[in-house]
């Protein structure tokens, strides 16, 4: 059924590359138009947190710039051509042909050139994520089924302790750098050996790690399960499926639980863990609460329109740490219908017995026609991305950025989950409302 | 497993030959599977004796996605427990159908069609390979052998030479092979002998000659095989001849096509053209008297 999406909050499936740039030293090569790249930078790092370019990302990454000559007489050429410079003047330790549309659908043979190249030692792999195919959630589950068929490696017996930690999309989440290293945090507070994969002092290295993990941890509501199961069918690792992001001393708590579960991990030692972090954290909180009591106006309500990480993430964190009541959720990602009644079933597992309608869908005039229509009791909390900015304006509401496109602030290190990141978000929002006030 | 695809001038018999020569095979107690290759999506007509199956394109076009499609809603079995799937495609004039065939295939690949107790996958793919989809079933990992169709006739001729110069690449970088020519008799002069020739040249052999017989077009009219039909007539027996020949055959070669002029030579060999050809270019038949 075709419709009109307004105001995008993801990119086609060839973003994946920035997956592959997320991971240090490793190289996507794209068989795609002239433009698609850039594109696709500027959405998903550019235009969203400005996360910069990366080792060889931005305009730097290698492309065929295919034009109406590959279209008519193939591409192949062109990209053999591509690969064997970028190997001569690119240093990397994985090169990664990703196609866009031209190839997909004229139907080059990709799959033989990257063979042709790894024959010589030269390590090439390739993933076809022609944007036609589907969102960058799905493509970046394609790049993983790529690299779970072309470059792990079965790993003998397992580490024990080590964990692969398959979580936010890199880029898509402008906050993925800080919230992967939150997490590792958690893990190694309770004894585990977290391999994170993407983002600085990881690598390739970490990649080759992952076939000898004791459990693969799976933080997300649905992204990465194909991944997770295809890795405990290919290597026989088990999985955990976690599926909210942990933010605040609520969830963090059962999440460390849970891990130390799956993990074997004696209890005292989790609940060693979480009573140092929470120890500091009510402190700050305890602080906080003559804000948040004391003052008349703050708004009761909260809407978030987010991708399923954050929807949920958030959601569950307003509600049951802050005791904000929710108005309306948005997930803004294309959940596949099969995932949909997994992820309903969290939100409606929140304290005091709370439930929030869910609208799930990419058109952001959805969201702003919904908004419009609601009557608020209140300036509503709008956590979303920069366009919701604009209905937050239009509606006397306050918001906050806290999903793709994230074009009104600057990301660096910055994360709202775990312990740190409740209070950075409680400040965050806090500090929007109070400007307010002046 | 062994997985064969068939090509060949559009038609020329690929998707008649194919069903009579898989109806063939099953008749031995071999375990087929056959994949339409065609948006025209009649590779499995005789076989279902349906008009047309849902392909996997209709059913995408439906749900807007291949994600959603289950392999039972686009296998079907018919005469001598052949499976039938048809890729199916846009209608003529629009889209790409091309594009149709490889994701019909891939879809096939990741929801395990390809069952270990196949002995045989066949690709019917459709006349003209112009794009790089129609290759996909010669791709690494599917057809290791191609079979083309052709007949006497000059066009037939040179469309099977076409098609042989698309094999060679993918022979050059992989596993495929031609494994022969099959002549579907239209009663041209000398027929077998030229295309007995035409094989020798491409490097390869006339694996069979099917004389041409209106008991095919019979049973095609009751959407049945003639080895379904009429299992007694000859042109049954010449079908699962031919079976028998593809299941026994070891002749695979890296295919070398030949050049317009070599062509033509090969022609006037047989007669076909004279001698003093320039002279008759273009000359009708009564001012050639």
């Amino acid at each position: 059924m075709a419709g009109v999406i307004e105001q995008i909050r993801n990119v086609c499936a060839l973003g994946a590359l920035q997956s592959v740039v997320a991971i240090e030293r490793a190289i996507p090569i794209i068989h795609a138009g002239p433009g698609c790249g850039q594109k696709l930078w500027s959405g998903l790092s550019n235009g969203n947190g400005f996360q910069g370019a990366g080792y060889v990302g931005g305009h730097s990454v290698p492309c065929t710039n295919a034009t109406e000559q590959e279209v008519v007489f193939g591409g192949e050429e062109k990209l053999r051509e591509t690969v064997a410079n970028t190997l001569k003047v690119m240093d990397g330790d994985l090169f990664v042909i990703l196609t866009g549309c031209t190839s997909d659908i004229v139907g080059d043979d990709v799959g033989e050139v990257a063979r042709s190249f790894r024959s010589s030692g030269a390590p090439v792999v390739y993933v076809e994520t022609g944007g036609f195919k589907g969102d960058n959630y799905f493509g970046h589950e394609l790049l993983w089924d790529a690299l779970i068929d072309q470059f792990l490696e079965p790993a003998g017996k397992a580490e024990p302790g080590l964990v692969n930690l398959f979580s936010v999309l890199p880029y898509q989440d402008p906050y993925w750098t800080g919230t992967l290293h939150t997490i590792a945090g958690l893990l190694r507070s309770i004894g585990l050996i977290p391999n994170v994969i993407y983002g600085p002092g990881e690598g390739v290295a970490s990649l080759r790690k992952v076939p000898k993990a004791q459990f693969n941890l799976l933080l997300s509501p649905w992204v990465g399960l194909k991944t997770v199961q295809r890795l405990e069918e290919k290597f026989g690792t088990p999985y955990l499926h976690y599926p909210t992001l942990p933010i605040g001393a609520t969830e963090t708590g059962k999440f460390l639980r849970a891990v130390g579960v799956q993990a074997g991990i004696p209890s005292e030692t989790v609940e060693e863990a979480i009573r140092r972090e929470e120890a500091r954290y009510y402190y700050y909180v305890e602080r906080s609460a003559d804000l948040l009591f004391e003052t008349r106006f703050l708004p009761g309500h909260f809407v978030t329109v987010a991708d399923s990480f954050y929807a949920l993430g958030l959601t569950k964190f307003l509600i049951n740490d802050l005791g904000l009541i929710p108005e309306v959720q948005f997930v803004t990602e294309a959940v596949p219908e099969q995932y949909r009644p997994l992820i309903d079933a969290e939100f409606a597992r929140f304290d005091e017995g709370l439930v929030s309608p869910v609208h799930y869908g990419a058109d952001g005039g959805t969201v702003r026609d919904e908004l419009a229509r609601r009557t608020f009791r209140e300036r509503p909390l709008i956590l979303g991305s920069s366009w919701d900015r604009v209905t937050a304006r239009k509606l006397n509401g306050y918001p906050l950025s806290v999903a793709m496109p994230v074009s009104d602030r600057l990301v660096l290190s910055r994360t709202y989950a775990g312990y740190e990141g409740a209070l950075r978000l409680t400040e965050d929002i806090y500090s929007v409302i109070l400007s307010s006030f002046q | 497993m062994r997985q064969i695809a068939i090509y060949g001038k559009g038609g020329i018999g690929k998707s008649t030959t194919t069903q009579n020569t898989v109806a063939g095979l099953a008749s031995l107690g071999k375990k087929v599977m056959i994949v339409g290759c065609d948006p025209k999506a009649d590779s499995t007509r005789l076989i279902l004796h349906a008009k047309a199956q849902a392909t996997v394109m209709d059913m995408v076009r439906e749900l807007g996605t291949v994600e959603d499609l289950e392999l039972d809603d686009v296998l079907k079995v018919g005469y001598g427990d052949v499976k039938c799937v048809e890729s199916g495609g846009p209608e003529p004039g629009v889209g790409c159908a091309g594009r149709g065939v490889i994701t019909a295939i891939n879809f096939l690949e990741e929801n395990g069609a390809y069952t270990p107790d196949l002995d045989f996958v066949f690709y019917d793919v459709l006349g003209d390979v112009v794009c790089g989809g129609f290759a996909m079933p010669i791709r690494e990992n599917k057809a290791e052998e191609i079979y083309i169709v052709c007949s006497g006739e000059m066009m037939a001729m040179y469309a099977a030479n076409n098609i042989a110069k698309g094999i060679l690449k993918y022979a050059t970088s992989g596993k495929v092979r031609l494994g022969g020519l099959i002549c579907n008799s239209r009663n041209t002069d000398k027929e077998s002998n030229l295309i007995e020739a035409l094989a020798a040249k491409l490097g390869t052999q006339m694996i069979h000659f099917v004389p041409r017989d209106n008991q095919v077009q019979r049973a095609e009219l009751r959407r049945m095989t003639v080895i379904e039909y009429s299992p007694e007539h000859k042109q049954a027996q010449e079908y699962r001849d031919l079976a028998k020949k593809i299941s026994e055959n070891k002749m695979l070669v890296v295919p070398s096509p030949l050049t317009m002029d070599e062509l033509e030579e090969l022609l006037m060999e047989f007669g076909i053209m004279e001698a003093e050809d320039e002279e008759i270019v273009g000359v009708a038949e009564a001012a050639s008297k």
